[in-house]
């Protein structure tokens, strides 16, 4: 069980990298589906291994997917109209929220 | 340090640092899970997991490390794979399936729709910020945590059961029914939310 | 209506005063019926009241702090740890103050109704007028001295709303201001005796602060000092040497309003305030002593300046101020009911003087005596009644004033050294005088402005009426001491005796010693006749006998000047030093400095937000990998 939540935790760091080390857009999109499916797996592993008559994390799995399917479409919506207004997926150019 | 390899000049980078990176790192690990699979250390199970592993990191890592946007979404999709197959072992079935069909498929097929068309790959070499070392450390300290929080509790020993089609089925639409449906309300908020975010602007439309 | 009801004395013209204030731009007529009605309906009440106080008296039930009090409890911390009561208290001084008070009032707001006519905020002025009875009305029913302070400052409000009605002329506005800080600083007074008496005795309730005085439970020097800063807020709102000063300047104020608060009421609540403690005073001599001569000095001394000033209401303002002495003279002899009488008589016949004088200005619109004269061939009710009413204060028989004035130097004669009492006899011929004056040059005499005297008419009925009663009660409200007729009016045995309950100082009258005060006020008067009946030329001669004199009354003994000094000098100097202080350290380098600082910090500090979403994204991670940390370590 420790080897799981071992390579979750490895997975959930690196896309915690991405996140913040990543200039485009996607590529943080990219990163954080890695964290959610990080997150997932731990879901999944709490489930069969803690709570096998129930299994309630597999269906909180089940959720975490289906919102990270939404959110990546989501988010695409807003990165294209990033696109379209600076010309660039780049979030550092979006930097109008300060002084 | 690369460049001064004697390789072929028609190689392209991403392909000798793979190629590198296969006789360098993973060649070894094979061979080290192998070796210690035969002499009964490792159950079959372990030794699935340790592969599966080795995959799903080496993808993940393209997916962060990568400076081509287009190679970071394929690591993702290795990565993603690799995942599916942690499920499998988990005796997860459904998600396993649901986990290749969303991921390998629809979200993989969103974010190169993404980079198509906002024309990404213009400057794939610039894909990182500025505070590239200070993530590093903090991905690093994130990690750290969680493996210091993990080895530090203590975990019910035991072995994955597996989760039946027909159970899972039950308890997903009964007991869990209406965040079944809201979740379902909640793809189709977000997919209108996107329409309207990502189209053109009509004449007089204001945003 | 019995004494517990009384504070429906006060509920109406409260009413009336938000009615007629919020709403007199709708009402018809702006709302003056209903003050008018309201102010018919205390005197109604009010004699009931006093009826209802009389039957109790003459069956010889009433206990001070029985049947005739009402209270609820207005403030109750700790179960009577701090206490304050909403009580009403009603005995004979209560009594006499509400006949003087609801009547007064009434005539005033029907003379008004006549006198304001066509004014701007003429609705306004009806409400003022309400609150200001209310106020009144609250002040002589309290039972506490807490309700005293209330009522005592809601007075004073409504008297400097109503001196400054004219606010658009810088003089009124600047004697309200006058008189409201004048009185203020007797105020203050008012309020530290009222705490020195809370914090010895625990209590405000006027009767139990008695009970406990007359027990001997104060300290003796605590309680003089006590009473005599209670004394200054008398002295402060019945105009008394040195706080007098506000009274004459409060005559830009409309006449009526004059007569009711600045003659009738509002300036004898020093004396009610006095006489309503006299048990306490008569513990104190001291403080006994300090009344009698603060009332002496005051009386002789405006009794000079009235001498010589040229505005009629402002004649009669000194003859009030010189009046009210002569009652604390007569509350400084520990004579209540002597005190009482005076005020009594004196609310009549002065609220009739100064309605008879508004009647003037009303017909002539000159109030400076040099541009009248020979008004009697016009305006013959106002003569008449005017003559009553200088006559009833000249203290001549039978006439109102003559009994009350009469009473006080008898007492003088026997209780008080003998310079005192000639003194106050002195002052007593001098009022004679200037009444006489006052009466000579406004109604006799050749007319010295013709302009004036062709557009002078007889006031209207609503003007006259009132007069012509005021004048009535001015004849005839000197005989309530005899037995019957104070029995018949609610004052049983006579005011004198029902007043003062404990020695009962049944009326003395003493027909030498009346033959001679009524002969001291007819050589006042004759005095009088002789310089200001004949020709100008004789009053000039009298002026330029001694100029210098003449000057000095004329600049009311300059006292004002000397406080104007001390205010230019001491309290501008400590001041502008207070001013600067606050300016320089306060608010540059205090307020503004710390802005400044901010300011600069926030200049340097926003840089921190550059805009970009990673650079959030990593403090955010910073910060939740910090706490992460501190979860595992506090484990």
């Amino acid at each position: 069980m420790e080897h799981f939540l071992g390579l979750s935790g490895v997975l959930f760091a690196l896309g915690f990298y991405g996140v913040l080390a990543r200039r485009s857009a996607i590529l943080i999109l990219i990163s954080v589906e890695l964290m959610l499916a990080a997150v997932s797996i731990n879901f999944i592993t709490f489930a069969t291994y803690l709570d096998p008559e129930r299994f309630t994390g597999v269906i909180f799995a089940i959720f975490a997917i289906t919102i990270a399917a939404a959110e990546v479409g989501l988010a695409l919506g807003i990165v294209l109209r990033l696109f379209r207004d600076r010309g660039t997926s780049n979030v550092d150019a979006a930097d109008e929220l300060k002084w | 340090m690369l460049s001064r390899l004697p390789l072929p000049p028609q190689l392209d980078r991403t392909i000798t640092l793979g190629a590198v990176l296969a006789v360098g790192v993973a060649l070894p690990y094979v061979g080290v899970v192998l070796v210690l699979a035969a002499m009964g250390t490792l159950s079959v199970a372990a030794v699935v997991f340790w592969m599966l592993a080795a995959i799903i990191v080496a993808g993940a890592c393209g997916a962060v490390f990568s400076n081509h946007v287009v190679h970071a979404a394929l690591s993702l999709v290795i990565a993603a794979m690799g995942i599916a197959g942690i499920f499998l072992l988990l005796a997860s079935e459904f998600l396993a399936l649901v986990q290749v069909l969303v991921y390998g498929g629809g979200v993989t097929i969103l974010l190169l729709f993404g980079l198509m068309l906002t024309n990404a790959t213009e400057d794939p070499l610039v894909t990182d910020g500025t505070q590239k070392p200070f993530a590093f450390g903090v991905g690093l300290a994130m990690g750290a945590v969680i493996v210091a929080a993990m080895v530090g509790s203590t975990w019910r020993a035991g072995e994955p059961m597996v989760v039946p089609f027909a159970e899972l089925g039950v308890r997903l639409y009964r007991d869990f029914g209406l965040p079944f449906e809201i979740a379902s309300l909640v793809l189709i908020v977000a997919l209108v939310g996107a329409i309207a975010i990502g189209r053109r602007d009509q004449d007089g439309d204001v945003s | 209506m019995s004494m517990e009801q009384a504070g429906v004395l006060i509920i109406i013209p409260a009413a009336a005063f938000v009615l007629v204030a919020l709403f007199h731009k709708v009402l018809p007529r702006q709302g003056d019926w209903i003050v008018v009605l309201a102010l018919a309906a205390v005197v109604a009440i009010g004699m009931l009241v006093v009826v209802d106080f009389q039957r109790v008296w003459e069956h010889g039930e009433f206990v001070p702090h029985g049947a005739n009090r009402f209270a609820f409890d207005w403030v109750n911390i700790h179960q009577g740890v701090f206490q304050i009561e909403f009580s009403t208290y009603v005995d004979s001084i209560t009594a006499v103050m509400i006949v003087v008070v609801s009547i007064v009032a009434l005539m005033v707001a029907v003379y008004s109704v006549g006198y304001m006519h066509g004014e701007a905020r003429y609705g306004w002025y009806f409400a003022a007028l309400s609150l200001f009875v209310t106020a009144m009305l609250t002040l002589v029913l309290a039972g506490n001295l807490l309700m005293v302070y209330f009522a005592w400052e809601g007075v004073g409000v409504a008297s400097f709303l109503l001196i400054g009605f004219y606010w658009e002329r810088q003089s009124a506005a600047e004697a309200a201001k006058k008189a409201f800080i004048t009185t203020r600083i007797g105020d203050v007074g008012l309020l530290i005796g009222i705490v020195l008496l809370w914090r010895a005795s625990g209590t405000f309730d006027i009767q139990e602060i008695i009970k406990i005085a007359q027990a001997g439970g104060f300290d003796h020097t605590y309680l003089t000092v006590s009473m005599l800063f209670l004394f200054l807020g008398a002295v402060g709102k019945s105009a008394q040497f040195p706080l007098h000063v506000w009274l004459p300047d409060a005559m830009e104020g409309p006449t009526p309003v004059s007569a009711l608060i600045h003659a009738a009421t509002m300036v004898v609540a020093g004396v009610y305030l006095v006489a309503r403690m006299m048990p306490v005073f008569n513990e104190v001599p001291i403080a006994r002593e300090v009344v009698l001569y603060t009332g002496l000095v005051t009386a002789v001394m405006a009794a000079t300046m009235g001498l010589v000033a040229t505005d009629i209401k402002r004649v009669l303002a000194f003859s009030t101020v010189s009046q009210l002495g002569f009652m604390f003279v007569a509350l400084g002899l520990g004579a209540v009911g002597i005190a009482m009488f005076h005020l009594f008589t004196h609310a009549f016949f002065k609220a009739l003087l100064f309605l008879g004088s508004g009647s003037v200005i009303h017909a002539t619109h000159q109030q400076e005596v040099g541009y009248l004269g020979g008004l009697r061939k016009k305006m013959p009710i106002t003569t008449v009644t005017f003559i009553i009413g200088s006559l009833a204060l000249a203290g001549v028989m039978p006439l109102a004033g003559f009994w009350s004035k009469d009473e006080i130097l008898h007492a003088t004669m026997e209780h008080a050294p003998l310079t005192v009492f000639l003194l106050l006899a002195g002052s007593a011929m001098l009022t004679a005088i200037y009444s006489t004056r006052l009466v000579l040059l406004t109604f006799f005499g050749e007319p010295k402005d013709q302009h004036a005297y062709d557009h002078a008419h007889e006031s209207p009925w609503l003007m006259s009426v009132p007069l012509l009663i005021l004048a009535t009660l001015a004849t005839v409200s000197g005989f309530v001491v005899f037995h019957g007729v104070g029995t018949a009016l609610g004052f049983p045995g006579g005011i004198g005796e029902v007043i003062f309950e404990h020695e009962p100082e049944v009326f003395h009258f003493n027909a030498m010693f009346a033959a001679g005060a009524v002969g001291s006020s007819l050589v006042g008067i004759a005095i009088g006749y002789i310089y200001w009946g004949g020709t100008a030329e004789r009053a000039t001669r009298a002026l330029s006998w001694a100029p210098e004199l003449h000057q000095l009354l004329l600049r009311r003994y300059y006292i004002d000047e000397m406080y104007q000094a001390i205010i230019d000098r001491v309290i501008l100097g400590l001041a502008s030093v207070v001013s600067t202080f606050e300016k320089r350290v306060v608010n540059e380098s205090g307020i503004d400095g710390g802005a400044q600082l901010i300011n600069w910090f926030g200049y340097r500090l926003k840089f921190l937000q550059t805009g970009k979403i990673p650079n959030y994204a990593l403090a955010m991670a910073i910060g939740v990998i910090t706490l992460a940390v501190l979860a595992f370590r506090s484990e």
